[in-house]
């Protein structure tokens, strides 16, 4: 028994550790292939400024590039996702969440596959949307294959698309830390060392194949003394205010182009096109929209390098073409958007902010940062990860507190008034919402019908009380079901209702029309709230014409309740 | 593919053997040839000269003339538009050379004229990345660097490219040479740009407006320069407290005539000369010849003893040591060197080339005041 024990967790450490390190490479080598790809892409249809500036001899070319490229990159997203994708959208993190906290099937590999291809054509012909999510989903689509492997350990699935997302946020910020802590604050949503420890070689692989094997350069690289005045800290919390109602503004620009879209454009696969068309015409007049924006990322950093309305425009056109981008059906994610309209927003603070309160201030780049992480953390729901990118990229103690503030202000804000995160939101859209922890989230996403039982006493509308009372004693049941001749459930007759009745009286007359009743779709949750106060045996459960299909006895809803909660616990709690 | 290399060892061997006899017979033949070489001048040109002009004359009788060139694709086109130009061969910046063969003012250059190096080691494994280009054979490494009088500043010395656009801490008049070459790198660089994404942003209106207005706060202490001695001799005289200029030169002028000028290497800017043949020129042939002559390694090697430019080649580096007059030893004056490299900045030769036109209307604008 002991050497069986001892081999068994060795095996677990082996397994465990290896699938950690296959999908966090294969995680991190398609990352740097993806960034590599839409880089490629970018150059060779002038949508970056360098490949811009080649061009310049040519200004009706680059005019027509920036119109059209982005136009058709829409057309091709559009009809890949419409034909090739079976969830008729991009996938991206909240597909990640919901694959690895239920056991709902995910996505296919083609859908998968179709859905990055769209990405990297969004992304490479300047639509304005992030690249993370996409490259969250490519690693979780990695860790879902590994997860899918016959190899006997205990929560395969959840632990290896946190391996993959792990390693490719790792990779993508060169941020080992950061991806380490994204798998577990928005994909898992609980530190179990169980699932650390895997998830820790998978950021430290995706980490040695970007910076060891490909040296791969920084996201941005910025230079920072130090925070020169103790009462900035107050500016820092303020910024981070003003960005949790910057992120609420994006929110709603994003539900409200997704409504338009469905509203007014009645044919799904050319609502990219129609986005791409208008993001060309404003890039004419404004270039720095188009694609990730790193040049303008750059330049919030540098004094001077904007006027204060100019910046303005720029804020608000990004905001406006990132909200029509992604609700008009473009793949990509939001984290980047968020990224470059923070920086931006932070930049613009920093210069008004010596007009509203003349007191000297440490200059433009740690509130340029500062109001970058706010904005993102809000948006995506991750403060650690923020907190840490930061950390992880400047390696400044100053500027990462200096950040920490700003971002825990912003999320004190944004969680009470728009929710945790837009993944969140997503995800509750879709029935799963986690707004109120895992607990209910999955309690709220596994349905009774599960739980099912056939085991009860039927009665026809034709029967008598005499009829019913005998087969309820012969069942040894206080309960019977009352049909018709087509299944429909009528009623419920309760012993203690016929006890006394005339045993010729129809079966019908007894029957309560009002009871608890379960559907199909009814949630462990759902069924929980729906018993408050119910006293019978069991509940019924009907189809949507009525049909019953059988009953969930009281005991089996605690049985449910019990089972998942256990479940969730263990995993929580348990060690590698 | 596989025949033709297989082949080329064989061919280095037939050029090894060929060669000493070409040039013998050249110098009976073809006596009072003049090749004409359009080349920089200063201590730049003496070096060419006493390392590969001299030695070729003394091996073939071919008198190898010069004329002054200043860099830039303007000039040559400007001779061949003349229409009767005696240029043969010009010794150019690699991206000007790059846009000059776009253009189609040079001629092909066969790589198969190259020799390999006294090991064995054939051509395109021995020369640097990129060296062997149908128009070109790049030569030598320099850089260009920011000096500055050691007796402008006797306290604080100046040591990054910051300071040199800090007049408060550093007063005195800059010297900066005439061209759209540089001066918006390191106007980035003092805005604490990183190097990587000089290129990038400087590919965007906002970069140059950027770099506009950061040299516009110097804009009143330039003194302009246009031939590579003079930012030497604006410094030694006196009249500038830095300069901008090639490194080469201010190590001769503190090296060999004992001059006060400390070389700044922070943001060094690092760029390539190539040999290139003026298109239409009778004696392209001949160019040839001495292209072969002037890159083989022991001749790289003999003018890196003459002035601290770095050799293209591999094997010629390997040869590099003590100064042949001085006895200063070189290497820690290369702008390769691994302590200059951390901040230096490797020009983006297809961004130059691409860009001639823009850089030049966006100084143009600059020097009327924008």
């Amino acid at each position: 028994m002991e050497r069986k024990g001892i081999a068994q967790t060795v095996y677990q450490i082996i397994a465990v550790t290896l699938v950690a390190i296959v999908v966090g490479g294969a995680a991190s080598l398609a990352a740097i292939g993806f960034v590599e790809a839409v880089h490629f892409l970018n150059e060779r249809l002038l949508i970056s400024p360098y490949a811009r500036v080649l061009a310049e001899d040519r200004p009706m070319l680059v005019a027509s590039a920036t119109l059209l490229v982005p136009a058709a990159g829409g057309l091709v997203v559009g009809l890949v996702v419409h034909f090739l994708v079976r969830e008729k959208r991009g996938l991206a993190p909240p597909d990640a969440i919901l694959a690895a906290q239920t056991s709902a099937p995910a996505p296919g590999l083609l859908s998968g596959l179709a859905s990055t291809f769209a990405a990297l054509v969004s992304l490479g012909s300047g639509a304005s949307v992030g690249q993370y999510g996409p490259l969250v989903y490519l690693g979780a689509m990695f860790g879902n294959m590994v997860g899918r492997l016959r190899l006997n350990l205990r929560y395969q699935r959840s632990i290896a698309i946190a391996c993959g997302v792990a390693a490719a946020i790792s990779t993508a910020f060169n941020a080992p830390i950061a991806g380490l802590v994204f798998a577990h604050e928005v994909i898992l949503r609980h530190y179990s060392l169980r699932a650390f420890a895997p998830v820790t070689v998978a950021a430290a692989t995706g980490y040695i194949i970007a910076n060891v094997i490909f040296d791969r350069p920084a996201l941005f690289l910025v230079s920072f003394d130090r925070v020169e005045h103790s009462y900035e800290f107050v500016f820092f919390a303020l910024e981070g205010v003003l960005c949790a109602g910057l992120a609420w503004v994006f929110m709603r620009l994003l539900r409200l182009s997704t409504n338009t879209a469905r509203r007014y454009i009645g044919l799904p696969w050319a609502r990219p096109a129609i986005a791409g068309l208008l993001l060309g015409l404003v890039a004419l007049w404004i270039p720095e929209v188009l694609g990730i924006g790193q040049e303008t990322l750059r330049f919030a950093t540098i004094e001077g390098a904007f006027g204060i309305g100019e910046l303005g425009l720029i804020i608000v056109a990004k905001l406006v073409l990132t909200a029509l981008c992604v609700g008009f059906g473009f793949v990509g994610g939001v984290f980047s958007p968020a990224l470059l309209i923070g920086i931006l927003f932070g930049a613009f603070y920093g210069m008004v902010l010596p007009y509203i309160a003349p007191v000297p201030h440490s200059g433009l780049v740690v509130y340029a940062i500062c109001g970058m992480m706010a904005l993102a953390s809000s948006v995506i729901g991750a403060p650690l990860t923020t907190i840490l990118i930061v950390f992880e990229l400047t390696r400044s103690y100053d500027l990462t507190i200096a950040a920490m503030v700003s971002v825990v202000f912003a999320n004190l804000i944004s969680y009470r008034v728009i929710g945790r995160s837009l993944f969140d939101l997503q995800l509750r859209a879709r029935g799963f919402d986690l707004s109120l922890g895992r607990d209910k989230a999955i309690l709220g996403n596994r349905r009774i019908r599960d739980y099912l039982s056939t085991e009860y006493t039927a009665a026809s509308e034709m029967d008598t009380v005499g009829d019913v009372r005998q087969r309820l004693v012969n069942d040894n049941r206080a309960e019977a079901m009352v049909l018709d001749h087509q299944g429909i459930l009528l009623g419920v007759i309760r012993l203690q209702g016929i006890v006394n009745r005339p045993a010729g009286t129809p079966a019908m007359a007894a029957a309560i029309g009002l009871f608890t009743r379960f559907e199909e779709a009814t949630s462990v949750w759902q069924s929980m709230e729906l018993l408050r106060g119910f006293l019978g045996e069991a509940v019924p459960l009907v189809s949507a014409e009525g049909k019953l299909l059988g009953v969930v006895p009281e005991e089996a809803v605690i049985r449910a309740y019990l089972e998942i909660v256990h479940d969730l616990r263990e995993e929580e709690n348990e060690a590698a | 593919m596989k025949p033709l290399s297989a082949r080329v060892p064989a061919l280095w061997m037939l050029g090894i053997l060929v060669f000493p006899g070409l040039l013998s017979a050249g110098n009976e033949e073809q006596a009072r040839e003049v090749l004409t070489v359009a080349t920089w001048g200063g201590s730049y040109e003496n070096s060419q000269r006493r390392a590969y002009f001299e030695p070729f004359t003394r091996a073939t009788g071919v008198e190898i003339e010069t004329v002054h060139y200043d860099g830039g694709v303007k000039a040559l086109r400007e001779q061949l538009a003349s229409g009767d130009t005696d240029w043969d061969l010009v010794d150019m910046i690699q991206s000007d050379a790059s846009a000059a063969c776009e253009e189609g003012l040079l001629e092909n250059i066969d790589p198969g004229i190259l020799l390999p190096a006294p090991d064995g080691t054939p051509p395109h494994e021995d020369f640097m990345e990129g060296a062997i280009h149908r128009c070109f054979i790049t030569q030598i490494v320099f850089s260009t660097v920011i000096a500055f009088d050691d007796r402008a500043f006797p306290g604080v010395k100046p040591d990054s490219v910051e300071d040199f656009f800090n007049l408060e801490d550093f007063p005195g008049k800059r010297a900066l040479r005439k061209s759209p070459v540089g001066l918006f790198e390191w106007a980035l660089l003092s805005l604490s740009v990183p190097r990587e994404q000089l290129y990038d942003l400087l590919s965007t209106r906002r970069g140059l407006e950027l770099a506009s207005r950061q040299l516009n706060g110097i804009r009143d202490a330039i003194i302009w320069w246009t031939r590579g001695d003079e930012s030497v001799e604006l410094l030694t005289n006196g009249e500038a407290a830095m300069a901008t200029g090639y490194n080469g030169r201010f190590f001769h002028a503190r090296a060999m005539e004992g001059a006060p000028i400390s070389v700044i290497w922070d943001g060094q800017l690092i760029g390539f000369n190539s040999w290139t043949i003026v298109r239409g020129t009778d004696q392209a042939e001949l160019a040839e010849k001495f292209i072969a002559f002037a890159t083989r390694s022991e001749n790289m090697a003999a003018q890196a003893n003459l002035i601290s430019y770095g050799p293209a080649r591999k094997s010629a580096f390997k040869r590099v040591g003590l100064h042949t007059d001085a006895g200063v030893p070189m290497r820690p004056y290369m702008p390769t060197a691994p302590s200059h490299m951390a901040t230096a900045v490797v020009r983006d030769h297809h961004w130059y080339s691409q860009t001639v036109e823009l850089r030049e209307q966006w100084f143009k604008a600059w020097l009327q005041g924008e």
